[in-house]
């Protein structure tokens, strides 16, 4: 009655968001004042933007193909794409407006305190560190690393979608949409939350040494994904 | 970030009053509005709201609890967690008794409390385990979060429907997308008050008022979606409005009441002067 297959690839779903969290730079309060390193507000506000525009995305790209005939697994590859899409341009799109209120609002160069020179761009960072702060606006490392993050979690929001759609298999119940789309958000807060509490709040990409607690995450966001999957699957058998 | 701690955790109310008011409260209001199917009419769906609210104020007293040690990630994290484990338990509470048959539809907020309490238990035990997050309460407070986010959606939901069956939820909450809306308005009212209110002079019953007013401002917002609703009458969703505005005046007041109590000296300092009053 249950399909194996359906719960697995939601539990991913739940990994890769909690995964894609520690890739995203946020520097919570501290950079808002431009004191850290990373956008200015809270891991669950930024995570939730990137993935909810990335299901958003992914529901349209779900309907056009589910609706134009059977789904078949390039269709999946490509709602997951456009998932992806979708949350890097929300979370590449905020990074990049922030940065320039960081740059020529405050008047401060991007630059992080963990490390002494970009892991991509080998500039030097440490010099250019304002005395008493942990970094300011958002470095190409961490630029780049929130792009990868957003990837992660717009894919894993859409795969949660997409698994759930298919559980009812009926892209034009309006019903189904609706709870399909509350229940991929209820699992992403969760995880993302989740994710938050391992990282302490605040992290900078993944160059931050906080990035090497990700196994635990994985654990975590493994348990309370497998455990929303299980309960997952009879709400959208009641749809029907 | 950080949320700042030292507010006392202590307050006129212990724990335990706070708990049974929300949980029984929550639940009773849930159970009234089946007066509606009783007596067929949908007057009784301001009751659903009542019972958001007293759900609510449990959520909020739990969350000052547990923020009081300081999560590192703000408090407004944990509230979207509360509505995150809320609506995953309470969809599936709800949608049981559907599924199966032999589940009669009274045990789905009864299921979806419980469920939220399971969910909530194990990630409090995750967060202290394996995220070493070192919080005490962590376990007891996220099993009460989920369970007052559980009853809050339910409670909401029930407003605007007029009834907890998953059969009435479905189209009237779920099909209208004001799911979303019950999704963060709810997550609103068990994280703004402590959010508003923390600090080192935090009170219980200034912060707990707040959770009131802010859980009367989402049962407004709940009375004007059911006037949307093709099974709600007008009135009924007029009745749920006009009750939420009562509470919320009565709660603004009592809480600015507070706020002058607490405060040192609350004195008016007159507008800004004007450019030719400085010279």
């Amino acid at each position: 009655m249950i399909d194996p297959i359906t719960i697995i690839l939601i539990t991913l779903g739940g990994v890769l968001i909690g995964v894609g969290v520690h890739f995203i730079p946020v520097g919570g309060a501290p950079a808002a004042m431009a004191q850290a390193t990373g956008v200015g507000t809270g891991t669950v506000q930024l995570a939730a933007g990137a993935g909810l525009t990335g299901l958003i995305s992914a529901g349209f790209m779900y309907n056009n193909l589910a609706t134009s005939g059977a789904f078949t697994t390039s269709d999946f590859m490509l709602v997951m794409a456009s998932g992806a899409v979708g949350a890097m341009i929300m979370i590449t799109v905020t990074m990049f407006i922030g940065q320039l209120i960081y740059v020529y609002g405050v008047g401060v160069p991007p630059v992080s305190a963990k490390v002494k020179k970009d892991p991509i761009t080998g500039d030097v960072q440490d010099i250019y560190v304002s005395k008493g702060t942990e970094g300011h606006g958002v470095p190409t490392v961490s630029f780049v690393s929130g792009t990868i993050g957003g990837l992660l979690g717009g894919v894993g929001g859409s795969m949660i979608y997409v698994q759930l759609m298919e559980i009812v298999g009926d892209p034009t119940n309006s019903g189904a949409v609706a709870l399909a789309g509350i229940f991929a958000t209820g699992v992403f807060y969760v995880n993302s939350v989740l994710a938050s509490y391992n990282i302490g709040g605040t992290i900078e990409g993944f160059h931050d040494p906080k990035f090497k607690r990700v196994p635990k995450a994985i654990i975590s966001c493994l348990i309370a994904s497998l455990l929303c999957a299980i309960i997952a699957v009879p709400i959208m058998g009641g749809v029907i | 970030m950080s949320t700042a701690a030292g507010g006392h955790a202590g307050g006129v109310l212990n724990p335990n009053q706070v708990i049974t008011l929300g949980a029984v409260g929550g639940l009773a209001g849930i159970y009234l509005t089946m007066l509606n199917q009783a007596m067929d009419t949908t007057i009784f769906s301001f009751l659903g709201g009542i019972g958001a609210i007293l759900a609510a104020v449990w959520g909020a007293d739990a969350v000052r609890r547990v923020c009081s040690y300081g999560l590192g990630t703000g408090v407004p994290s944990i509230g979207m967690m509360a509505l995150g484990m809320g609506i995953v338990a309470s969809m599936f509470g709800l949608s049981l008794p559907e599924v199966e048959p032999g589940i009669p539809v009274v045990a789905g907020p009864i299921i979806a409390f419980g469920v939220a309490a399971i969910i909530g238990l194990i990630i409090g035990i995750m967060s202290n385990k394996i995220l070493k997050m070192n919080i005490p309460i962590m376990e007891k407070s996220m099993v009460e979060i989920a369970g007052s986010g559980a009853l809050v959606m339910i409670g909401l939901s029930a407003a605007i429907a007029g009834s907890y069956d998953f059969g009435a939820i479905m189209p009237a909450v779920v099909e209208t997308g004001f799911i979303a809306l019950v999704f963060i308005g709810g997550a609103m009212t068990i994280l703004h008050p402590f959010n508003a209110c923390l600090g080192p002079d935090e009170k219980q019953d200034r912060t707990l008022m707040v959770g009131i007013e802010k859980g009367a401002l989402i049962m407004a917002i709940a009375g004007f979606a059911s006037l949307a609703v093709d099974s709600m009458d007008v009135i009924s969703g007029a009745l749920t409005v006009i009750v939420s505005l009562v509470i919320w005046i009565v709660a603004f007041r009592k809480f600015m009441r507070y706020v002058h109590r607490d405060a040192h000296l609350v004195t008016g300092t007159g507008l800004l002067p004007t450019e030719e009053e400085l010279e």
